[in-house]
């Protein structure tokens, strides 16, 4: 047995040490630089994977996060851009706001987020629910018919901006959006019976809304759908029963959901859903980086103790992990004309005078 | 119950009791500096807890809070300067007992008396929480809204010394708060194309600017140490017997603290006041009042510490701050992600009870020290402030730096340190423009959401209705306070610079509406209506104050009487404050050229031997020991201090500002 183990080790050993024969970070400083706030979703995101990649990168390098928040995070980015080494010793902690400041083409962003090499990726779902006065669970009709279906909106020159395309393509009419409304405050509105619909990730949608569905007050809708590689969409485990935003599509709409509405849907799923958080290293870093880094981020997956806290610090959606993260950022990060032309037609539509660039 | 107990298990960490000491000993220091209060302390640390988990943050800030408010009556005794401006009654007789050499006995009773009311009112609001979840529930947009703007025109009528004045600050606060992206639309306003106006002026740049720099100023414009003499060893027992005789009114004007304190915007400068009045009516033998009667120490002290409890009820539950530190602490809240509502009773509910057992034990702490360390604690007193101010202005810089490491910051801090010191010369209110500020967002997006979701039919909601008679009957009782029957006009000098001052003030609401009139009127329509109330008020304070100069015979009605009460300010010596505030520039243009460490000792070095060639020993501990602590605050947590141009040409260690790995 022991035989075994200690043959299983060296295996293990010699693999590593082939794999990375000429990146070792023996001595060095990795600088995670975090274009948010300490405490925030992608601060606590880096903190949390920060130890095991101190365990699993060739020569145990110290990670320390830089935070570097403003101007909606684009003060951080730009400064990444600017300032990353492409050797291994500067990672980005990158998150949908990151991505849609890009996607909607910010004309103060100044980095080039789609050439960046993705290590790995923390996706995100989002869950639509209602009051159970208002709608049956799952279907969206009596919704439908209402003059006035008030919902929260932040600002439109974020994620935010998805919802409003969501409604319009569910033929929501009365859909108005009370802008300035944080999740939070829009969830506590919600309760109040000021606003009509509402939405919530992962997290808090387990935190505070399945209580509130148990007691039987609120009802689910929908959720966005977990995308696959191959394109395919699942239901959310959070939420089984609970149909997706393409299956909500064709039970309205009648037809699947395709061509420029199902590359709209993939580009804001990317964004929003599938992309949520991520760690990058700067787009001139080598392959033999970018693979010690992926090679890490596979073992720290392994690891039981990453194992144990996983689920409740980063939520049941498990990391992407390889060359598919980047294909998923490009699509994030690169709205394709009709996508913009989509987006902006709803903005438009609610009298906003902000546009997707 | 389960979490309240689990809360004080939590709290009995031993890192929470260290943050929370850390937080209560720091707490205890801006209470005894005059002037510097809870506002400045926070401010202070600020931009350091966001590093810390949420619950160390918290037992943190707590900390610096609760005690302040408690320390403060070692200056308000020993000197007869209030240390915060919650111990300004607790001076009309704690002084002339210290002058009678009871000091004593006046400190012990104010402690035990801040002690009790602190614990009383943390009791008051954990019971409060129970009934939180209805009361957040029936408050809607619309009844949020009102409540703000109720906030605000309370602020504003009771913390200046002219109502008009209060109000006029209170605009002014909105209108810098609509600075930045507008929140319906994503128009920059009034950023002239700069980054850094976009997000606005951080909260904690505009505190430390509009409280610590002018009270640093101000103490060194009054020159030399804080206290004379100390007289403080005997007397003790005395002190607190009398709180144990007069344990009913404790109780009352702890209550009277708590209510008060929960009003939301009327918070801690008027509550000292409020009991002392109430003390004065239900006493028949009136006579030692002002005199150094002791029980005019023990109301004043027990409500100011109960209304921190009372206060944090509205702070908790609907982000609405009722004085200048709550406006802090709920800075510090979004710092560390909390936000304040809902779920501050229900998800985060252990949080909030952590905090109402800091409250509770910092209390302890602070009066305990109080007590325990009084000879030594009132030596403080005794430092010249020549010593203590370069070192407050580091401390200020370090801070102000650490919100966002940008340069930017010390611009803000020092425009914002112009406008503190002209206001406090010139009478205008500090916290009704820092509470109008950190509202402005709020009152902005809550107009918009209670139209889309009421328009005008949330004013006859049941909730609305007591609102607002509740806070007019408020306004009204309190008001009669404020008529200011000394008024002495021609004892003031200087009052063509005040006049001139307020022509320089309507540049402010006169530029918001050129800069903002091309906008989509989602955009402006908020800061231009702000502007023109600005601009009224302005105005006709301009006429009152003109009318006052020239003592025009329309001043004589009641109405105008009213206006004209306190409309000039009996400044201090404006333009050595200016000199002083001119020294903090040149500490900045230092730290430009050497870098913030460097920096830093030079300037203490410079600042303390410029008032006294002697005491170079002093001035070089000191910046030595500054030095270390930097040193090790920046390998400890990687900081990085701002660098300045002398390390391109020479080869530095990091932390003095050389290039990194």
């Amino acid at each position: 047995m022991r035989k075994i183990l200690i043959l299983i080790l060296i295996s293990l050993f010699s693999i590593v040490s082939i794999g990375n024969a000429d990146v070792n970070f023996a001595g060095k400083t990795v600088t995670w630089v975090v274009p948010f706030k300490e405490g925030g979703g992608t601060s606590r995101f880096a903190r949390f994977i920060q130890p095991f990649l101190k365990k699993y990168l060739p020569g145990n390098p110290d990670v320390q996060i830089m935070h570097i928040p403003g101007g909606g995070a684009i003060k951080g980015s730009n400064y990444f851009e600017k300032n990353a080494k492409a050797d291994g010793t500067f990672i980005f902690g990158c998150s949908t706001s990151v991505i849609v400041n890009v996607a909607t083409g910010n004309p103060l962003v100044k980095y080039n987020l789609s050439e960046y090499r993705p290590v790995v990726l923390l996706p995100q779902n989002t869950h639509w629910f209602t009051r159970s006065d208002l709608a049956e669970p799952h279907d969206l009709s009596k919704i439908k018919e209402r003059k006035l279906v008030l919902y929260a909106l932040k600002t439109p020159a974020s994620a935010d901006l998805f919802h409003i395309w969501i409604y319009e393509k569910l033929g929501i009419k009365g859909a108005k959006p009370i802008p300035g409304l944080s999740s939070s405050g829009g969830y506590q509105a919600f309760l109040r019976g000021e606003i009509h619909l509402s939405s919530h990730g992962a997290a808090n949608y387990v935190k505070k809304v399945k209580p509130e569905i148990e007691k039987g007050k609120v009802v689910d809708l929908m959720t966005l759908g977990i995308i696959g590689a191959d394109g395919s969409v699942s239901r959310n485990p959070l939420a089984p029963n609970a149909p997706t935003f393409p299956e909500m599509y064709e039970k309205v709409n009648g037809k699947k959901l395709e061509g420029d509405d199902l590359e709209a849907y993939y580009a804001i799923g990317a964004a929003w859903s599938q992309a949520s958080k991520a760690m990058m290293l700067p787009a001139d870093a080598s392959d033999e980086i970018v693979k010690a880094y992926r090679d890490a981020a596979i073992k720290m997956t392994n690891d039981p103790e990453f194992k144990a806290k996983a689920v409740k610090a980063l939520g049941p959606f498990p990391l992407i992990i390889g060359e598919e993260a980047g294909e998923i950022i490009k699509k994030a990060a690169v709205f394709s004309d009709t996508t913009k032309k989509q987006l902006n037609a709803a903005l438009k539509k609610h009298k906003f005078t902000y546009r997707v660039q | 119950m389960e979490q309240l107990l689990a809360a004080l298990f939590q709290l009995f960490e031993p890192t929470h009791l260290a943050f929370l000491f850390a937080g209560t000993l720091l707490g205890l220091i801006v209470g005894i500096l005059p002037g510097m209060g809870g506002t400045s302390g926070l401010a202070l640390v600020l931009p350091f807890v966001f590093t810390m988990e949420p619950s160390h943050a918290l037992a943190m800030m707590i900390g610096v809070l609760a005690p302040t408010t408690t320390s403060d009556t070692f200056p308000a005794v020993l000197m007869g300067v209030p240390g915060t401006a919650g111990s300004q009654a607790t001076v009309m007789d704690g002084f002339p007992l210290s002058k009678k050499g009871m000091a004593a006995r006046a400190l012990s009773a104010a402690f035990s008396a801040s002690l009790l009311g602190g614990i009383f009112g943390a009791f008051i609001l954990s019971i409060s929480i129970y009934y939180a979840i209805p009361i957040i529930m029936a408050f809607g947009f619309g009844e949020q809204f009102l409540l703000v703007v109720l906030a605000l025109l309370m602020v504003g009528a009771l913390t200046g010394d002219n109502l008009f004045k209060g109000i006029a600050s209170c605009f002014l606060g909105l209108i810098i708060g609509s600075i930045g992206t507008a929140p319906i639309t994503g128009d920059p306003r009034y950023t002239f194309n700069t980054l850094y106006l976009l997000e606005g002026v951080p909260l904690v740049v505009v505190g430390l600017g509009l409280f610590a720099i002018p009270e640093i100023v101000g103490l060194l414009d009054s020159k030399g140490s804080i206290a004379k003499s100390l007289n403080t060893k005997k007397g003790w027992f005395t002190g607190l017997k009398d709180v144990v005789k007069n344990w009913f009114l404790v109780l009352r004007c702890s209550t009277l603290g708590c209510l008060v304190g929960a009003l939301p915007g009327l918070g801690g400068t008027v509550v000292d006041w409020i009991a002392y009045s109430h003390l004065k009516q239900t006493t028949k033998d009136t006579s030692q009042f002002g005199k150094g009667d002791i029980r005019g120490v023990i109301a004043p002290e027990s409500a100011n510490n109960a209304k921190e409890g009372g206060a944090l009820i509205p702070t908790l539950i609907f982000g609405i701050p009722g004085s200048g530190n709550k406006v802090l602490l709920l800075g510090g809240f979004v710092l560390i992600g909390i936000e304040p509502g809902l779920d501050m009773v229900t998800t985060n509910l252990d949080l909030t009870y952590l905090m109402i057992w800091s409250l509770a034990i910092a209390n302890i702490l602070g009066a305990g020290i109080c007590m325990g360390f009084s000879p030594q604690i009132s030596k403080f007193t005794l430092v010249p402030y020549y010593i203590l101010a370069p070192v407050m202005v580091c401390l200020i810089f370090f801070a102000t730096f650490n919100i966002n490491r940008d340069w930017y910051d010390f611009i803000g801090l020092l425009s914002f340190g112009i406008i503190g010191i002209t206001f406090k010369n010139f009478g205008w209110s500090r916290p009704a423009l820092l509470i109008g500020f950190f509202l402005s967002s709020k009152v902005e997006l809550l107009s918009y959401q209670t139209q889309a979701v009421y328009g005008l039919s949330f004013l006859s909601r049941p909730v609305s209705i007591i609102l607002i008679i509740l806070c007019l009957a408020t306004i009204v009782l309190l008001t009669k306070q404020k008529f200011d029957n000394n008024y002495r006009s021609d004892l003031i000098k200087g009052k063509h610079t005040q006049i001139y001052y307020i022509l320089i003030l309507l540049c402010l609401p006169l530029s918001m509406i050129w800069f903002t009139s091309s906008l989509d009127y989602r955009a402006n329509l908020f800061p231009i209506s702000l502007s023109v109330i600005a601009l009224s008020l302005l105005v006709f304070i301009l006429i009152v104050k003109i009318a006052d100069l020239k003592n025009l015979p329309f001043l004589n009605n009641t109405l105008m009487k009213f206006a004209r009460s306190n409309i000039f300010e009996i400044s201090g010596n404006f333009n050595n404050q200016l000199f002083y505030y001119l020294s903090f520039i040149g500490f900045l243009l230092m730290n430009f050229i050497f870098g913030f460490p460097i920096a830093a000792a030079l300037f203490i070095n410079i600042f303390i031997l410029f008032h006294n060639r002697k005491a170079y020993v002093s001035s070089i501990c000191i910046s030595v020991a500054l030095m270390l602590i930097l040193w090790a605050l920046s390998s400890l947590l990687t900081l990085q201090f701002p660098d300045g141009l002398i390390g391109l040409f020479i080869d530095l260690p990091w932390w003095l500002g050389g290039q990194l790995n």
